[in-house]
């Protein structure tokens, strides 16, 4: 299904960590969406500002319609866009780019996640439970207060909803140690990598730590997805902005090539 | 509403069923839209990415920023695949708007006399799709030519001369957002079919934390509503400076704006940024528009170019 234009309605909106946002929709293109691709949201109500705010989704329920989606509030845009409340109502464009691919290998999943790249890492754990793909996780954060609970007992109950024992392990870093392992998400993908055999790995985060996480894979020649960004004009490929450096020379937009690349693709 | 006024315009020889055309580089190659609704049958033209004769990069990211005050900056650097693989790629659907009653203009793109040469002469042996083209002389992201090459009348005669022997196909020029009188006469004399104006006008944003761009290059193309006055205004003196037809572009991002550019003196008129954060803008436009000249009162939109009264 080509991108186009849906209005939708806010169900809810809420604080869920340290400047990330939960808001819960409503429109009719759920059902069409697919884990790793993104919508592009119309924040209503100021004219100074003109871009849409292109955003991941943890979960698409095609059978009720509710689409979950997950922010950070890091400008203008986004601190609006936390400021809609239930009922409110605007449009979106959708779906956008190319999501998560399974598995071409047999064998377990690692899937790493860095700060606000968790919701489309959960979006990619949903797609291999249902296809009983077993998977651990790495979750990271700069600090304790900004990892995203529900989205981390999502990766933990994942598994015992779908009976695949999925996720065996749930792994959480924080920058500063004040949670879970202290270090990078890069750390305990090694630890990880050590103690089990991995098929693929599937990544989200900042660039620096996709780059961490896809020279490993490498070193260890397991495939693995990420999912890029990149500031974004219109998010269906017509304006050529969010280019991603390849490996093969030139680039690639993420909105309409991507946001998920073949690791080994791109020029880190 | 049924409107009984004709909306045709002739942009210097590009016959358009309405003035609505869409600024190169904000629309794709149409077919993007396509999700949103029908390009074919509801533009008057559109205006494809600027394309040179061998494929180019473009720039490093990033190459957008948003500002404050209804505007971007981009400095994309005319990343394309080269004519023919351009043709190879999007010459089917572009036939098939040309089939359903869309102009379809092909912008040319060059970083010296001789890229804009050869590239001119690719499209006019492989584009039989293209009811004109667009010469871009005011890139603001390249290097070396575009804009450089249009800054100047002599320069810009200087390619309009190149090009002009190389297609019996309509030329418009798209011009930069300064001396407009001037060049846009230096390219009349010269035999541009009509002009298009303006391109995005040259900016920075500074990052004051990290004292850098917050684009890959120290400048980019500023677009958007907050441009729109500095365009109408370019456009009513470049209309008051040539004969030739105009395409008025800059921050038209609503029947209005169009409406607008129409009166200070546009045959025709491209929606641009609009396309990337208001998808159905441009027809939305034509909608709007074919309603203000019912209500004007004429009986064809062109009774409405230049209609403005200083």
């Amino acid at each position: 299904m080509s991108a186009t234009l849906h209005d939708f309605e806010v169900l809810a909106c809420k604080l869920v960590a340290e400047d990330i946002w939960h808001m819960s929709i409503h429109t009719e293109v759920a059902a069409a969406l697919q884990p790793g691709q993104f919508v592009n949201i119309h924040v209503p109500g100021d004219g100074a500002h003109i871009l849409r705010v292109p955003l991941s989704f943890s979960n698409a329920n095609g059978r009720n319609g509710i689409v979950d989606l997950y922010f950070a509030t890091v400008g203008e845009g986004t601190r609006r866009l936390a400021a809609m409340a239930p009922g409110d109502r605007s449009t979106l464009v959708g779906p956008c780019g190319n999501g998560w691919k399974l598995p071409t290998e047999g064998g377990r999943a690692l899937l790493v996640a860095g700060g606000i790249g968790l919701p489309p890492i959960v979006a990619a754990a949903r797609m291999l439970a249902t296809a009983g793909i077993g998977f651990d996780a790495v979750v990271g954060a700069h600090t304790a207060t900004k990892h995203v609970e529900d989205l981390i007992d999502c990766l933990r109950t994942l598994s015992k909803d779908e009976g695949c024992d999925c996720a065996r392990k749930v792994v959480l870093t924080t920058d500063d140690g004040t949670r879970g392992i202290a270090g990078f998400t890069t750390q305990a993908m090694e630890v990880l990598l050590a103690e089990n055999a991995y098929a693929c790995v599937y990544t989200c985060g900042r660039h620096a730590m996709m780059a961490g996480v896809a020279n490993i894979a490498k070193g260890r020649g397991i495939a693995c997805q990420v999912s890029m960004e990149a500031m974004m004009g219109c998010g269906f490929g017509a304006c050529s902005c969010c280019n991603v450096a390849l490996v093969s020379g030139g680039y690639a937009l993420c909105c309409s090539d991507g946001p998920v690349f073949d690791a080994e693709e791109v020029a880190w | 509403m049924v409107s009984t006024v004709n909306m045709a315009v002739n942009l210097g020889g590009i016959q358009m069923r309405n003035p609505i055309n869409t600024a190169s580089g904000t629309f794709g190659n149409g077919m993007q839209f396509e999700g949103f609704y029908d390009v074919g049958t509801t533009l008057g033209a559109i205006t494809c990415k600027g394309v040179a004769a061998e494929p180019w990069d473009g720039n490093p990211a990033p190459r957008l920023a948003e500002l404050n005050g209804a505007a971007i900056m981009n400095s994309v650097g005319l990343q394309n695949p080269g004519v023919r693989e351009f043709v190879e790629r999007y010459g089917d659907y572009l036939q098939g708007l040309r089939d359903r009653g869309c102009a379809v203009i092909c912008q040319v793109a060059g970083h010296s006399l001789r890229e804009y040469e050869r590239a001119m002469d690719l499209f006019e042996e492989l584009a039989p799709f293209a009811s004109g083209f667009e010469i871009n002389i005011s890139c603001p992201n390249i290097a070396a030519g575009g804009a450089a090459m249009g800054a100047t009348p002599a320069g810009a005669a200087e390619v309009m001369r190149a090009i002009r022997p190389r297609t019996g196909r309509p030329v418009v020029v798209k011009m930069a957002p300064h001396d407009v009188a001037e060049i846009g006469r230096a390219l009349e004399a010269e035999g541009a079919d009509a002009l298009s104006l303006i391109n995005t006008i040259p900016g920075m944003a500074i990052d004051i934390n990290t004292r850098r761009s917050r684009l890959a290059r120290p400048t980019a193309g500023v677009s958007g509503p907050a441009i729109h006055a500095i365009a109408v205004r370019m456009v009513w003196e470049c209309a008051q400076a040539v004969s030739i037809p105009l395409c008025g572009i800059g921050g038209v991002a609503n029947w209005e704006d169009a409406a607008e550019m129409i009166l200070a003196g546009a045959t025709a008129v491209s929606v641009g940024t609009a396309n990337l954060y208001d998808p159905t803008c441009a027809a939305r436009v034509v909608e709007g528009l074919t309603a203000w000249a019912t209500q004007q009162g004429v009986s064809e939109i062109g009774e409405l170019v230049g209609a403005f009264e200083a």
